[in-house]
């Protein structure tokens, strides 16, 4: 396997983009719910730190992989899916990558405004952008989590696009993001 | 004559007297300075999850007597409301002031008081002093700079306190690895001349 994308598929760097930011996305979802039943002490803090370190990679694999997809254009898509898939297709990637990039600077904001600065696994500490304030803290805090659930009901509609085109359509949608090679059952 | 002369006599010894025991007095008291709150600042940096914050001590008093020529009759004696404490977040705040940190019920006041002085040149000194907290009192060192234009006064400096060594931080809280043992504090008191 290449490491470039080609024609009909995902090269290496693009799909360990993909699939490490798929498992980092679980991995915030469980941190999150697990900090949130936390009260504040060292082990809520704990996990928070975690929370914020691997929110601020999935930013920069972010960043990486939209520099990436710019240097090395994806796959063509089928010939055969209609102009109004092609469209929700588009919409839904936009919407994919902006969240990517703007729910962490959300997650980023809302420390600084609550004067918890973030830092990245004890290695690096982050600017702080806005001055500490429970009221920005608050609207913060609302915009943050709804950004997250909108990007795992994105995510669903985009799983559930992917096996529509695996199962249904039996193009190679799929199959193209996939480290390993399944059997195609062209009918 | 000889009673004029033994009086004038008493009364010169009475004026050395007077005026040797008025400079032994001056020589004591090193000048006093008012502190004003409004401009005074008293902070410190904590670490928590390997990022730093700054806090603030909203209430505290500080009776300061310094004479960079009169470093041995020099005195600082800070007290602080502990209860004051303020990181900007509501629900940190109420941690730090309950029980396992800094217990602000039963311990409503720490102090600071320095008594030993020496000059590091320039307008740099460092003092030695006893920072109580948590009824647990141990030396602690400060470093500070005093600049003085015409009775109008900055003393800023800072000083490092582990947070453990007083006890702030029990249970859970002794766990050093999300909330850092070292606090740096650091002070700026505009202060006044009253003597």
């Amino acid at each position: 396997m290449q490491l470039k994308n080609d024609e009909s598929r995902y090269g290496v760097v693009a799909q360990f983009f993909h699939w490490t930011i798929v498992v980092l996305i679980i991995v915030q979802f469980i941190l999150a719910n697990r900090a949130a039943d936390l009260p504040l002490g060292p082990a809520k803090i704990g996990v928070l730190a975690q929370h914020k370190s691997v929110g601020i990679t999935i930013l920069g694999l972010a960043l990486l992989r939209l520099i990436w997809r710019w240097l090395n254009p994806v796959p063509a898509e089928p010939l055969d899916i209609p102009q109004w898939q092609r469209i929700a297709a588009r919409v839904s990637h936009i919407g994919l990558y902006a969240l990517l990039l703007i729910t962490p600077m959300m997650g980023w904001l809302m420390s600084s405004a609550r004067n918890f600065p973030v830092s990245w696994f004890g290695l690096v500490t982050l600017p702080d952008f806005i001055e500490p304030s429970r009221p920005a803290y608050d609207f913060l805090h609302e915009t943050h989590e709804l950004l997250a659930l909108t990007l795992f009901g994105l995510a669903l509609l985009h799983v559930a696009a992917a096996l529509k085109h695996h199962f249904i359509d039996k193009d190679n949608v799929l199959r193209r993001m996939l480290p390993v090679k399944l059997k195609q059952e062209r009918s | 004559m000889m009673f004029s002369k033994s009086a004038h006599r008493l009364a010169g010894r009475l004026v050395v007297g007077c005026t040797a025991s008025l400079v032994a007095v001056v020589a004591l008291a090193a000048a006093q300075w008012s502190m004003q709150p409004k401009e005074s600042k008293l902070t410190f940096v904590g670490e928590q999850a390997g990022a730093k914050f700054e806090g603030s001590f909203d209430k505290f008093t500080a009776d300061i007597a310094f004479d960079a020529d009169n470093l041995a009759a020099s005195r600082f004696d800070v007290k602080i409301d502990t209860a004051s404490v303020n990181t900007q977040d509501g629900e940190r705040d109420d941690t730090i002031k309950s029980a396992d940190l800094f217990d602000v019920k039963r311990f409503p006041t720490a102090q600071y008081v320095a008594d030993k002085f020496t000059a590091q040149g320039g307008n740099k000194y460092s003092a030695t002093g006893k920072l109580t907290l948590r009824n647990v009192t141990k030396d602690v060192p400060i470093e500070f700079t005093f600049e003085n234009k015409a009775g109008d006064a900055w003393l800023k400096g800072t000083a490092k306190i582990k947070r453990l060594d007083f006890g702030v931080g029990q249970g859970e809280w002794k766990d050093t690895s999300t909330v850092g043992n070292d606090v740096q504090v650091r002070f700026a008191l505009r202060l006044k001349g009253t003597s």
